[in-house]
């Protein structure tokens, strides 16, 4: 609350130009902060990961979580997906259609979903809904002093909060990417047969023979890695909330943000050492 | 009791906060079943310095040792089992907002699963009814004002009938009468369980109070202290350090300008 005050005087005397060396300085002071949120996140990440096989086990709080992760998340990614399938059928069979090959919408709407945007779109979903909720969670307990007092009685919050959130998260994301991946070809498949007129059995015929090891492992293994992200993104804003409501306000909008970014350049980084792996 | 052993030290404690040194050089003893009020205007560092007590913030420099134990260097995890015996009372009472009162006094009993429903749920009766608030077990922390949500902390904080107690202004915003209550049973922890504590607060006639009366264990009644050691001691921050710290009578006696200054108002 301290924070917050002493900010609104920084805004309300607005700061005067600043000369070259200042902005030097304030360029390393930033850098210096951004270096030492690094490895606070990493420090929270790795105690958050060790309390998986700690004791206790917060099994109560973990399955509150994925039921309100899970059940919470299923409409919105039950709509993204099939509306994201049905959009790949409409654009891609364009496309196709000029080469002679729509019989192959199939296939690509498969490979599309599967590989990207059944994992990419859900883990933004559930970053947009989660993480936020999630840091505000979180950064209300921290604000409200409840984080200390859970230490003061003898509970670990890592353990507490912060792990159940953690299985939580990866577990269903995994397994929403898993119903908007069929969503999606689902969406894919009443849009060629009902706009396209093409042969309903073609369609998951080239579907499925499109579908290879290295699709599966790239669509199974991404929604893993961005609950990882979305859980400790989420968690490390949230704790580390400073200064009040506007501080858990801000914690939110970071967590969302961070959590979005990375899910969409690890999903670079990801495809490209997977495909350098298993090939294309 | 002077030569109880002495449970709550602090040796020459600083902690900078942000860029504000809080405390610098703080030393304090309390000795078990002793209570020690520590005075100071907003700001002076009195919560800082329950949270070193407790573990919860680490001095940078100086040693804090409680229950025999360097508080200030243990591992969390050690930290976790000692606070088993100190309790704390946060200043904005800090209660859990998505637990019912019941679950919030039970919390660390449930954590802990070593006694069965019954015994714990007859443990949050009394703790309820020492602060008069066994009718609200099954509300929300929301659903009450901010005098019964300091009480239900202080049921919180009693659960694990704590050897040492931490009490961030107790009586904060509470009506006199009820304040009254609240410091009658802190005076009987002090003299009947002899719980030893540090207690902060910013009512004056709190700390007369503690250092004038104590608990007649024989009548259960309060009695006026009449010259017995009231197990009471003062202290007063002030920049960052203690500018006083002794008993009733020396706080009256004390010609330490700020100390003076303070008492007058
Ligand atoms: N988490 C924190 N980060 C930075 N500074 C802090 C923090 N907590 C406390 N401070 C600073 O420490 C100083 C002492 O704060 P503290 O809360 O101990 O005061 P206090 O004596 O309890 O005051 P009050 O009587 O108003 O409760 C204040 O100057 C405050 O700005
Ligand atoms: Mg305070």
């Amino acid at each position: 609350m301290l924070d917050s005050g002493q900010e609104e005087t920084d805004l309300a005397t607005a700061a005067p130009p600043r000369g070259e060396e200042e902005i030097q300085w304030g360029f390393i002071g930033w850098l210096k902060g951004q270096l030492e949120g690094l490895q606070a996140y990493s420090l929270l990440t790795g105690r958050t990961f060790r309390n998986v096989l700690a004791r206790p086990f917060y099994g109560g709080d973990t399955m509150l979580q994925m039921d309100s992760l899970g059940v919470g998340s299923l409409p919105i990614v039950l709509m993204t997906g099939f509306f994201t399938g049905a959009v790949m059928a409409l654009q891609l069979s364009a496309t196709l259609a000029q080469y002679g090959q729509i019989q192959r919408t199939g296939q690509l709407v498969a490979l599309s979903i599967v590989r990207e945007l059944g994992p990419v779109l859900t883990g933004l979903m559930v970053a947009a809904r989660n993480a936020a909720g999630m840091a505000s969670e979180l950064g209300s307990m921290v604000v409200t002093e409840q984080v200390d007092a859970m230490r003061a009685l003898g509970t670990d919050p890592i353990k507490k909060l912060a792990t159940p959130r953690l299985l939580a998260t990866i577990s269903m994301t995994f397994s929403l990417t898993i119903i908007a991946d069929l969503c999606g070809l689902i969406g894919g498949y009443l849009y060629a047969i009902l706009a396209l007129r093409l042969d309903g059995r073609q369609y998951w015929y080239t579907a499925m023979q499109a579908l290879g090891a290295t699709d599966m492992a790239q669509g199974l293994l991404k929604p893993v890695v961005f609950g990882i992200i979305i859980a400790t993104v989420a968690c490390y804003f949230g704790m580390s909330a400073r200064g009040g409501t506007r501080g858990v306000g801000r914690a939110t909008t970071q967590a969302v943000v961070s959590a979005s970014v990375l899910i969409i350049l690890t999903d670079f980084l990801l495809s490209r050492v997977l495909i350098g792996f298993f090939g294309a | 009791m002077a030569d109880a052993p002495i449970e709550i030290e602090f040796d020459n404690v600083s902690i900078t906060l942000g860029a504000t040194p809080v405390l610098r050089g703080l030393s304090l003893r309390v000795r078990r079943g002793e209570t020690k009020v520590l005075l100071g205007e907003s700001g002076a560092g009195k919560s800082v310095a329950l949270k070193l007590a407790i573990g919860l913030l680490r001095p940078d420099q100086g040693r804090v040792i409680v229950l025999g134990e360097p508080v200030s260097t243990m591992p969390e995890a050690a930290l976790y089992r000692l606070r088993r015996r100190i309790g704390i009372v946060f200043q904005e009472s800090a209660l859990f907002d998505s637990l019912t009162v019941r679950d919030n006094v039970a919390y660390r009993l449930d954590e802990e699963h070593a006694m069965d429903l019954e015994a714990i749920d007859a443990r949050v009766r009394a703790c309820l009814a020492a602060v008069e608030l066994e009718e609200v077990m099954d509300k929300f922390p929301a659903e009450l004002s901010g005098g019964m949500q300091r009480r239900v902390a202080i049921a919180r904080a009693l659960a694990t009938e704590p050897e040492i107690m931490l009490f961030d202004s107790p009586t904060g915003g509470l009506d006199p009468i009820t304040a009254t209550n609240i410091m009658e049973q802190i005076i009987r922890l002090r003299d009947v369980n002899h719980v030893t504590s540090l207690l902060v607060t910013h009512r004056l006639q709190d700390a007369a109070m503690l250092a004038a009366y104590r608990w007649d264990a024989e009548h259960n009644a309060l009695r006026p202290a009449d010259g017995m050691s009231a197990h009471t001691s003062f202290l007063v921050l002030h920049d960052q350090h203690a500018v006083f710290d002794g008993s009733a009578a020396e706080l009256h006696a004390s010609t330490q300008p700020y100390v003076q200054h303070f008492l007058q108002i």
